[in-house]
């Protein structure tokens, strides 16, 4: 049997649609991003670290922030525990632990338990700071930062990227069966009547 | 009754007339009235009637703290009781009505009540509607209702919307008066984090209502200013229209929490698109300035609620602001210097004051020499003891020596002092305390991180204000981290502030009011204190001063001041009540946000929810997920018939079912098997690699908490599964047991339920389906595959797990694969199953098929039972310790009488039985002594063709073959059953290995 009969829908696959002309708020899916659970053997978190450091290049945070090297990021979500991301997907991801701390981490695929959303635009920050309880200010919550919060009532992991061309960058992942209820919190909070898509905008609700 | 009239100046739009209804009657007024001011330009006088006795009332304030002229506003669907005139913004086609009047608002048949008020008073209730008690629902309770109460609410659905939104800041702000602007101000050039709330439409606070000048020009030109900088500052918000409401705990850092409403819309007819109608918001902010000002007090006399009878402050409001006087023969009952500076701005703008009665016997010579300039009358030592006519016509002044002096007035504006806003400094617990110099409560004990400057802590003087607004919102700043600025000095007067302290004016004739909206009386403070209820606590639970939705915000220190002086008491012995949030009252679907009707608690899919919509499922909440409860076909009249033709399906041929919102927990680590024996009630360190067993679970207490089937993948590697309402319970279990029982253990746990989609296909014909669907990726033959066994292979390209398990009692597997693959194999298994004759069922087949084997599911591992209790006890290991072993050995837990797992069957087969009835022997009476235990689960059994059930029956595994009865008084049945083993289908479990 070939490989392409059984069809990926991503978490928000059916959910984002155009939202036509506007500024404020541009909301994507990352279906393509490989995730994964990385938690530390007992005792083995200084050992694992240095070994990513070598092997990978990046430096599990020891607090909530956010180490990149090349397409692996590391983010922090509890103590020994990371939540592992890749820019090419799962595959890449988990050979990549697997082969490199198989035997000093737990590692276990998320890819298809998360659903991740990226949000930018001019009011980004303004329209998120409606779903989370969190001080988005660039001042506190900075490039690399990293939380395990709640937003609608879902529990969320968000992390800010380098800005970009339309200002500062956020992802954020929430467990797959929760998109259809979280994008209601989201399109409801930003706007009312606006939901978005790839490079589509939503004008949010601060006039 | 003579006409309130427009006069000159003012911060109205006069180029910007509005139109507006009220009773149904056309006004108009501009932009920047409000309702009140609107509506008193155009002559109204009579607002409402108030809550008890119908007595007509008049506006009494200009501000948020308004007790009487409360109305209903708006129509339909969005009409809105109780809600202040005061406050109300002026917009296009706005249409208010009149409230708690019948049949209109000038003639209340209800005025009545004036009339019965010496029954109505204070205690009325509990004095009156004792007896009989059973009138009290059907009699009492709906005529009180009727006739006392306020505005209606709509019964429809709010066709608005509302949202919560969260901010931060270094230096929260509350009001912006003069006081605090200048705190904004001076922390905004620190360069702190700064947010300004205000309730008010424009900033300025009284400086918008007085002729106050800084730095020679108008105060309200200065407070446009102050927030035109304030808006170019990029950490500044300004919020208009927001009302800090309450104030709550602090975290670690000392940074606190406040609530805050802002009314994104409510000065538009309709909320434009997008836009909420009100907006909630959570503000954190490390250091507060409390700036909230005061609010003026009136004093208590005979009549003094007429329509007409107004607070000084509120006469300068209409006068300077709205540029409105409330009359043309103006009175002023004072007892503090700042209510004849009401005298003062009414004759600059020409308008009379008849006269000017002081309760002090002396006052300062320069404002009594420039009253007498404008040729005023002055009582001084005098007070007003009656008032007469609706609106006011006249008013009965008794001067030091007893003689009585009748004016005809059209309004009388009252001072009685101020009292500061403590409010927000009360909301965690701290008591406001009593000053003397002041007379008047200002804040005590406040909450960390806050400081009150101006008027809210006493400091009523411009000047002083100014200079406390800036000295908080610079020490606000640098306590935040930030440099001193350099500040301003604006120049202002500090206006003459004597006051003393007057509450009551004793031996008036008439009512004097206390609570304006709760129609309390000095008479109902007086009766209290005879009662025996003195202090403030009780006098308020006993009269219910102050707990009307103003919160007593012109009332209680009266009342308490009333009740000092009866008792022979000072009013710190008396003592006063702390607010509570709201400050002002708050929408409840505010606080709702986005969160209503169906999207009240976020819901959980599976990626089979999409597949299952299209077959017709009807679906049930199990915790949040949503699953399919069964696929209703053509033709089928109920739940019955669809769930009983998928049993018959699964058991004949096979049938898909998507489990995959069992909780899944990914065990790994060098100790796994160590932690699951230690977990489990039976071993798992035995279990082979490539096996799965069935694993019973127990709380610390001894009790059964959970159970599921945790397969080995690898030596350090297991997955455990969970019931599905017990899976964040189970986690939590775990990772506490992990984390704090067994630091030691190298063991690694996460969840892994939302990564995989997992199906059963279970029937007699599930092996053929599977090797269709999977072809040679994985060997399921039984020899292969036995029985409880588990496998990870490859499968398009895609890791996917199969086990080899049955709820069922079927020949049953479980896939999985996944989730963003969820969909699609689902697809393919139908797809594979045709020839098969595969049906999709839901929970209620599930259902049906446990009852049938005798598995226990929610409503036997309800918390209540033991391993033995469900017939497991063989699963409790003798070879090692684990989680509530101990105590599962108690006396109580070990006792034979206790009730256990049993199968029950209707002596009548045709009877239908029904879970939650109790067990009773024959004959006897339906008392809780007799009760033998209670029926957990019933079906209809396809396979047997009658209902069955399980319940837990006192010594029950000794008395199979009994007959005993399920008592239902609920459904009002009681049903002859026989008692028989658990397991009703293929005991000896054929069908499952086969």
């Amino acid at each position: 049997m070939s490989e392409s009969t059984l069809v990926a829908r991503s978490g928000f696959h059916d959910l984002l649609r155009p939202a036509g002309e506007g500024r404020g708020v541009i909301v994507t899916e990352r279906a393509e991003l490989g995730l994964a659970t990385v938690i530390a053997r007992k005792g083995g978190a200084v050992a694992l670290a240095a070994r990513l450091k070598e092997r990978l290049g990046v430096d599990p945070p020891a607090g909530p922030r956010r180490d990149t090297s090349n397409a692996l990021s590391l983010m922090g979500t509890g103590p020994g525990t990371w939540l592992a991301t890749h820019e090419q997907g799962t595959t890449p991801l988990l050979s990549a632990l697997r082969k490199n701390v198989g035997d000093l981490a737990a590692v276990s695929d998320q890819s298809d338990g998360y659903a991740v959303l990226r949000l930018t635009g001019p009011e980004g920050r303004e329209a998120l700071a409606k779903l989370v309880f969190i001080d988005l200010h660039p001042g506190a919550f900075g490039v690399g930062h990293v939380a395990c919060t709640v937003a609608g009532h879902t529990g969320i992991t968000l992390w800010r990227l380098e800005d970009g061309p339309d200002g500062a960058i956020f992802e954020l992942a929430v467990y797959r069966s929760f998109a259809a209820s979280f994008w209601h919190a989201l399109s409801a909070s930003f706007a009312g009547q606006s939901t978005c898509d790839k490079n589509a905008r939503v004008r949010s609700s601060f006039g | 009754m003579n006409d309130g009239i427009r006069l000159a100046g003012g911060l109205i739009d006069r180029k910007r007339p509005i139109a507006l209804r009220f009773d149904g009657k056309p006004f108009s007024g501009f932009a920047g009235d409000t309702l009140a001011s609107a509506l008193l330009a155009s002559g109204v006088r009579l607002f409402g009637r108030s809550f008890k006795y119908h007595r007509p009332r008049g506006l009494l304030t200009a501000g948020s703290e308004e007790p009487n002229a409360l109305v209903e506003l708006r129509t339909g669907a969005r009409r809105e009781a109780n809600t202040r005139a005061t406050t109300i913004e002026l917009f296009e086609g706005l249409e208010a009505t009149s409230q708690n009047r019948w049949p209109t608002l000038a003639f209340d048949l209800m005025a009545v009540n004036s009339l019965l008020s010496p029954f109505l008073v204070a205690g009325f209730y509990y004095k009156t509607f004792m007896w009989p008690r059973a009138w009290w629902e059907r009699l009492y309770e709906p005529a009180i209702r009727r006739a006392a109460g306020l505005g209606r609410a709509s019964m429809e659905e709010d066709p608005d919307t509302y949202e919560v939104a969260h901010a931060f800041c270094d230096v929260l702000v509350i009001g912006a008066g003069p006081a605090g602007l200048a705190a904004a101000l001076a922390a905004a050039r620190s360069g702190a984090r700064v947010i300004l709330c205000d309730e008010d439409f424009v900033p300025g606070g009284r400086l918008n209502a007085e002729r106050h000048e800084i730095d020679g020009s108008p105060g309200s030109a200065w407070a446009a200013e102050v927030g035109a900088e304030l808006r170019s500052f990029p950490d500044v918000r300004v919020m208009r229209r927001t009302t800090v409401f309450g104030v709550y705990d602090a975290g670690m850092s000392g940074a606190r929490t406040f609530g805050a409403l802002e009314r994104v819309s409510d000065h538009l007819a309709v909320p434009p698109p997008g836009q909420p109608r009100q907006r909630m918001w959570k503000i954190v902010a490390r250091r507060a300035v409390l700036a909230a000002g005061a609010i003026e007090r009136p004093i208590v006399f005979g009549g003094n609620d007429r329509p007409g009878v107004m607070m000084a402050s509120a006469v300068r409001t209409y006068v300077n602001r709205f540029a409105v006087t409330p009359g043309r023969r103006i009175a002023l009952f004072t007892t503090c210097d700042d209510g004849w500076r009401t005298a003062l701005d009414l004759a600059s703008d020409s308008v009379p004051v008849e006269a000017i009665i002081d309760a002090r016997v002396t006052v300062d010579p320069a404002i009594l020499e420039a009253a007498k300039r404008q040729g005023t009358r002055t009582f001084l030592g005098s007070q007003v003891i009656d008032t007469h006519g609706s609106p006011v016509e006249r008013i009965t002044v008794r001067d030091r020596d007893g003689q009585l002096t009748r004016i005809s007035i059209d309004t009388l504006a009252v001072s009685g002092g101020w009292n500061p806003t403590v409010a927000l400094t009360t909301h965690v617990g701290g008591r406001p305390k009593w000053s003397d110099t002041l007379a008047a409560f200002v804040p005590g004990d406040l909450p960390g991180g806050m400081t009150v400057a101006g008027a809210a802590r006493g400091a009523f003087g411009l000047a002083e204000a100014l200079r406390e607004g800036l000295a908080a919102g610079q020490e606000a700043a640098e306590a935040t981290g930030h440099a001193k600025s350099a500040n301003p000095i604006w120049r202002a007067d500090d206006e003459a502030r004597g006051v003393t302290a007057f509450w009551h004016v004793a031996g008036s004739t008439g009512k004097a009011f206390v609570d304006f909206q709760h129609d309390v009386t000095d008479a109902d403070v007086a009766l209290a204190a005879r009662e025996g209820y003195r202090s403030a606590e009780h006098l308020k639970r006993y009269t219910t001063l102050g707990m009307a939705t103003d919160q007593g915000k012109t009332s209680s220190v009266a009342g308490h001041a009333i009740m000092a002086a009866i008792t022979g008491r000072s009013i710190p012995e008396v003592g006063t009540t702390t607010f509570r949030p709201p400050y002002s009252p708050v929408a409840v679907g505010a606080v709702a946000g986005i969160h209503r009707g169906r999207h009240f608690r976020p819901t959980r899919l599976t990626a089979s929810h999409a597949w299952a919509r299209e077959q017709g499922a009807v679906f049930v909440e199990a915790a949040q997920w949503l699953r399919a409860q069964w696929y209703p076909r053509p033709g089928e009249k109920d739940w019955l018939e669809s769930a009983v033709r998928e049993v018959k399906s699964v058991r004949s041929a096979v049938g898909v079912c998507d489990v995959s919102t069992l909780g899944k927990i990914d065990i790994q680590g060098a100790d796994a098997a160590i932690f699951l024996d230690r977990v489990y009630t039976n071993m798992f360190s035995t279990l082979p690699v490539g096996r799965v067993r069935y694993g019973l679970m127990l709380r610390e207490d001894g009790f059964v908490m959970d159970d599921g089937t945790t397969a080995r993948l690898s030596d350090d590697h297991y997955v455990m599964s969970t019931t599905t309402t017990g899976a964040g319970k189970v986690m939590q279990h775990l990772e506490h047991a992990r984390q704090v029982l067994w630091p030691e253990l190298d063991v690694q746990l996460v969840s892994v339920t939302e990564q995989w989609s997992q199906y059963s296909i279970a029937g007699p014909r599930s092996r053929e389906l599977l090797e269709r669907l999977l072809g040679d990726a994985i060997d399921v033959g039984n020899a292969a595959f036995p029985y409880l066994a588990c496998a990870e292979f490859t499968w398009h390209g895609l890791p996917c797990r199969l086990f080899r398990i049955s709820f069922s009692g079927e020949l049953a597997y479980e896939i999985a694969v996944p989730a963003r693959h969820g969909d699609a194999a689902m697809r393919a298994i139908v797809a594979a199953g045709q020839e098969f004759g595969i049906t999709p069922y839901g929970t209620e087949a599930l259902g049906i098929m446990r009852v049938e084997k005798g598995h226990v599911a929610g409503n036997e591992l309800n918390g209540t039972t033991t391993a033995d209790d469900l017939g497991l006890g063989k699963m409790m290991s003798q070879k090692k310790d684990f989680i509530g072993r101990v105590l599962a050995r108690r006396p109580g837990l070990a006792d034979p009488a206790r009730a256990v797992l049993v199968g029950i069957k209707p002596v009548d087969r045709s009877v239908r039985l029904n879970a939650g009835a109790h067990f009773l022997a024959p004959g006897a009476q339906s008392r809780l002594e007799n009760d033998q235990g209670y029926v957990t689960s019933v079906a209809f059994s396809p396979m047997l063709g009658h209902w069955i059930g399980l319940g837990l029956l006192s010594g029950g595994r000794e008395r199979i073959g009994e007959r005993i009865r399920a008592h239902d008084p609920l459904r009002g049945k009681d049903t002859e059953i026989e008692v028989v083993s658990p397991c009703f289908f293929d005991p000896e479990g054929m069908r499952l290995k086969s």
